[in-house]
């Protein structure tokens, strides 16, 4: 975890200790500060923003009752993350049946050219499509590793699993989205 | 060694998983294959356009929807019953009919000689309404005293309304 983290957790603490006393300004405060972190990572567990939408309430709904919980823990960013990955498996088994690509073109883009957006987005669509290609224990641990920037430690943590079982993971699901893109890729460009 | 076993390694290599010995051994294999220098820049490529490709956040407005949502439910959740909407429903009635019974002409609010009843509390043979509930520790009293209640019904012409007035004797009245 990133200095800038453990600091934002310090500041962070009276902002809890305010939340759990029922303020719900401070709650909001709270939420605001770890939004990105949990919205994003369920899409790209989820690939749907829709569905992202519905398990960052349940986490943040969660994190509301168990206040005591996380503030004792001292560690919120690995509990949202672990409360995170467990509300998109449980989604997941809910409604197997979601759209992955249909929200992509509601990501903002940068680009203005409506041709080279469509491009952009097509890369994009394909690359967040190969993640649908990873078993769901793969794309956990590459989607912390790899895009949350998170150590194989913290991985292991947050999954509740080994780091040699983290690492086997990780190497293998980077082997997997390499032979996607490589395929998708000679094929399209 | 089958370069297929570098596989696992190189993928490592390529994200900076590797300690320094295992990182060593795997750029000293690179140096002499060129097939895992292949495989290790698809790898290197592959990642860079994976995370590219996920760099881009939703709008504000769908973290405010979340944020809302939340919100919504935590505010529902914690009202107490007295702040939800159907009391306030209850009460707005209440204070119409309460409204329209002080309104309406003094037909049965303030009646022209009404049927008045009166019962002296201590005489009261069948006491219609207890002038004070029975309390924990009070014996109950056995004589009516002095400064007993009077208790006074007045029955209008409205079946439905019945008036008690219980007032405090002051000796006399
Ligand atoms: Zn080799």
């Amino acid at each position: 975890m990133s200095t800038l983290t453990l600091l934002a957790e310090a500041n962070g603490s009276n902002v809890i200790a305010a939340a759990k006393a029922g303020d719900l300004a401070a709650f909001e405060q709270l939420m605001r500060q770890y939004e990105r972190m949990v919205l994003v990572t369920a899409l790209r567990l989820l690939g749907s923003l829709h569905d992202a939408q519905d398990a960052s309430q349940e986490v943040f709904l969660k994190l509301y009752r168990n206040l005591g919980k996380v503030e004792a823990s001292g560690n919120i960013s690995g509990w949202l993350y672990r409360v995170t990955v467990n509300a998109c498996h449980d989604l997941r088994r809910r409604r197997p049946d979601s759209v992955p690509m249909e929200d992509a073109g509601e990501l903002r883009s940068r680009e203005a050219d409506p041709a080279e957006q469509s491009a952009e987005q097509e890369r994009r669509c394909v690359l967040q499509l190969s993640l649908r290609m990873l078993s769901e224990k793969e794309r956990a641990a590459l989607v912390l590793r790899d895009l949350e920037g998170l150590t194989t430690e913290e991985v292991a943590r947050v999954l509740g699993s080994s780091e040699a079982t983290v690492r086997s993971q990780i190497s293998k699901a980077r082997v997997k989205v390499k032979g996607f893109v490589e395929r998708y890729f000679r094929r399209h460009v | 060694m089958n370069c297929t076993d570098w596989e696992e390694r190189l993928a490592l290599y390529a994200g900076g998983d590797l300690a320094p010995a295992p990182a060593a051994e795997v750029e000293r294999h690179l140096a002499e294959c060129a097939g895992c220098q292949m495989f290790a820049s698809g790898l290197r490529a592959s990642l860079e356009l994976l995370e590219g490709a996920h760099q881009e956040v939703p709008a504000p407005a769908h973290f405010a929807a979340v944020r809302s949502r939340v919100l919504a439910q935590l505010e529902r959740e914690r009202r107490p019953f007295w702040r939800r909407a159907w009391v306030y429903g209850f009460a707005a009635v209440a204070a119409m009919l309460l409204a329209a019974v002080a309104i309406w002409p003094s037909r049965w609010v303030a009646p022209p000689p009404p049927e008045v009843a009166i019962v002296h509390a201590p005489a009261a043979p069948v006491p219609i309404v207890p002038a004070r509930p029975p309390q924990a520790g009070h014996k109950p009293r056995k004589k009516a005293e002095p400064g007993e209640p009077l208790m006074v019904r007045l029955v209008t012409d409205n079946p439905d309304v019945v008036i008690y007035w219980i007032s405090e004797r002051k000796g006399e009245y």
